[in-house]
């Protein structure tokens, strides 16, 4: 018997009860298409946090001011970094660039229109650490912060829903009735996980501190930004940072940190961690989709068997052998889950990629392994859910199966 | 006249069935035939008597209990499964009562596939199956499906099969039961012309001593013993005769 032979047998065996068929093998198409649905959506949530921290940079450290406590009783408020701390973070062998932040929100007015915002206060090195390039004129130096100017960077929506020009570079704008000329205009960069990063007003943080707020401690901020060099080691450089701080912010041993430090590379690789969960949770539930169809599966290769009996009594009668009619069992199982893996590919492939470009528009992630596991699905599910049937066939007694009406 | 080899030697073969409520049925006792080449032999008797339970030990479709049976001078007595697949594959071509077709394939599948399971080219099959329909004169009805033939022209497929083979033995088990008497002596006629110009060795199981008339020996069979064994009779009262001696 050769292999033509087993797939012609089998196929005219499936396509004898073609409706039976279409609905063993429509089990199957479902379990394989929301498996594949669920690998596109798992990768795509994947794909787009890595994204979106790369952008931010692995080597992005954020220091937060936190209450200071003192055998667990909190003791006073978050005004915990300064800008000096920055400075002399800046001094670590390590860091690149470093830069005090402080974000409020506030009406931004030009002409008629207002619009309102966040205002984050930095220094120039803040364009480095967050890789911010600026389409139109510059981003604000040192000068600037040094002489809390009133010079101000705008995102491109923020731009847009003050009505500027396109070039609005030397444009007036006012926040909080204190007029700022626009230095420069961000790049788009789409949204983050943390908001839009495209609404902002991003001005010197001396001018923040004395000039919009009006603060009493100017020199207090409540966050750190840093980068460090490629090759550094993350974890040597937050040590270093926490033995400066806590020295600096005079901790005792026992004092809990009055700071937080945040890696950006810990972040991603928990939160990869958790999406590769969620993924995994995702194709567990869609297996079980899967699971059913191939009981369907089982279930029309038994009642095949059954049906028949007399079949496979003349069949053996004739000379086949046990293992002959294993084999064409087995091969339409394999045939059955094999038709609907790889519909259920082309349905999952395209309504994933389909919907994610003309209905999300986002370029869903082209895996190869749904692929692979399709096929392997088809050749598991197909073996696992044909050997009983096949074996119960096989073993039928000649003279039995002959006489079976 | 030349003396045939045997191709059949059964030596006190008995048969015996488990009961479901325990214990065991014998259905055959002590059976020793044997059936040289080219013969055209009928088993005979009375429903439940035992020759289909011969006949499938004949066919090495069931072993026997105890005894020995010889196929072309093998002891296939203890064989597994898959061996008396073989045999019979190789060596028997069987003919049904109701013809056994499968209804899905056409014609010629339906006669190709003893030679599929033995392995045989697709053109060769295709030559072989079609020179068996015409010999049974059905070569334009090749692409039908069995469903679609009247009983005669199922039972002449069957027996293409069965020839397809090439086997020196045919083995009919009431080949004209499902039949009307015109049909029924069409496809006897057709046995007496495979054995007679082709020299094919016919093994027929009937209860009819009419259509026994067209084999050249009877086996009668009764309560699972043979009771004559000899050339068919003039008169069927001979193998009743022998019915009542056994029950004596």
């Amino acid at each position: 018997m050769t292999i033509g032979d087993i797939l012609k047998e089998s196929w005219i065996s499936i396509s004898g009860n073609k409706l039976r068929s279409f609905l063993t093998v429509l089990g199957i198409i479902i379990g394989v298409m929301a498996v594949v649905i669920m690998v596109a959506v798992g990768e795509t949530v994947q794909k787009s946090i890595t994204d979106q921290f790369s952008s931010l940079g692995t080597n992005t450290i954020v220091v937060r001011a936190s209450a200071a406590r003192s055998g667990g009783v909190r003791m006073g408020n978050k005004q915990t970094l300064t800008i000096t701390d920055a400075d002399q973070i800046k001094r670590l062998s390590d860091v690149t660039f470093v830069s005090p932040a402080q974000m409020g929100n506030s009406q931004v007015i030009y002409g008629n229109k207002n619009w309102s915002t966040m205002i984050l206060g930095v220094s120039p090195d803040y364009a480095a650490i967050q890789d911010i390039d600026v389409e139109h004129g510059t981003f604000f130096d040192e000068n600037a912060v040094k002489n809390a100017a009133t010079y101000a960077v705008i995102g491109p929506d923020t731009a847009i829903e003050l009505g500027l020009p396109e070039n609005p570079v030397g444009e007036i704008i006012r926040i909080q009735n204190m007029p700022f000329v626009i230095v420069g205009v961000m790049k788009a960069r789409g949204d983050s996980a943390f908001g839009s990063q495209d609404d902002m007003v991003i001005i010197p943080i001396t001018t923040l501190k004395k000039r919009l707020q009006g603060s009493k401690f100017p020199d207090a901020v409540t966050m750190i930004a840093l980068k460090i060099y490629n090759d550094s080691d993350n974890n040597v450089v937050i040590e270093q940072i926490t033995s400066l701080l806590r020295q600096r912010h005079r901790l005792k041993d026992t004092d809990e940190d009055d700071f937080i430090i945040t890696d950006m590379k810990q972040i991603m690789e928990t939160m990869n961690t958790v999406t590769g969960y969620l993924k995994l949770l995702l194709i567990a539930i869609a297996a079980v989709s899967l699971l059913v169809g191939s009981i369907g599966i089982m279930n029309m290769m038994l009642t095949s068997v059954a049906e028949r009996t007399r079949e496979i009594g003349i069949r053996k009668a004739i000379g086949a052998r046990e293992n002959v009619i294993i084999i064409q069992f087995l091969s339409e199982s394999v045939m059955i889950s094999f038709i609907g893996s790889m519909i259920g590919l082309v349905l999952g492939v395209g309504l994933s990629q389909g919907v994610g470009r003309f209905i999300l528009h986002y370029n869903v992630p082209f895996s190869i392994w749904p692929v692979i596991l399709s096929v392997s699905v088809a050749v598991v599910v197909g073996l696992a859910s044909g050997v009983m049937p096949a074996i119960k066939a096989a073993k039928l007694n000649p003279i039995d199966s002959l006489r079976y009406e | 006249m030349k003396k045939q080899p045997n191709i059949i030697a059964l030596n006190k073969v008995n048969k015996s069935f488990p009961l479901a409520i325990g214990g065991t049925q014998q259905v055959l006792f002590d059976i020793t035939f044997t059936i040289a080449s080219g013969e055209f032999v009928s088993i005979m008797g009375p429903s439940g008597s035992g020759k289909s339970t011969c006949m499938n030990i004949i066919g090495a479709l069931d072993s026997a209990t105890s005894g020995t049976y010889e196929l072309y001078g093998k002891d296939i007595t203890t064989m597994s499964a898959d061996d008396l697949a073989t045999i019979r594959n190789e060596y028997i071509g069987f003919v049904f009562q109701n013809f056994n077709l499968l209804p899905k394939r056409t014609i010629i599948d339906n006669v190709m596939l003893p030679l599929m399971y033995r392995g045989i080219t697709i053109d060769d099959r295709i030559r072989r199956a079609r020179e068996m329909l015409r010999l049974v004169g059905l070569e334009q009805f090749e692409t039908y499906f069995p469903p679609q033939l009247s009983g005669g022209m199922k039972q002449r497929v069957a027996i293409a099969r069965a020839l397809a083979g090439n086997p020196k033995l045919i083995l009919a088990d009431e080949p004209t039961g499902s039949l009307d008497s015109k049909m029924g002596n069409e496809i006897l006629r057709f046995f007496e012309k495979l054995n007679r110009d082709f020299g094919i060795t016919i093994v027929m199981i009937t209860h009819e001593f009419e259509i026994a008339q067209y084999s050249r020996r009877i086996i009668h069979i009764f309560d699972g013993r043979i009771t004559y064994d000899g050339p068919v009779p003039k008169s069927e009262t001979t193998l009743l005769n022998s019915e009542k001696r056994h029950k004596k």
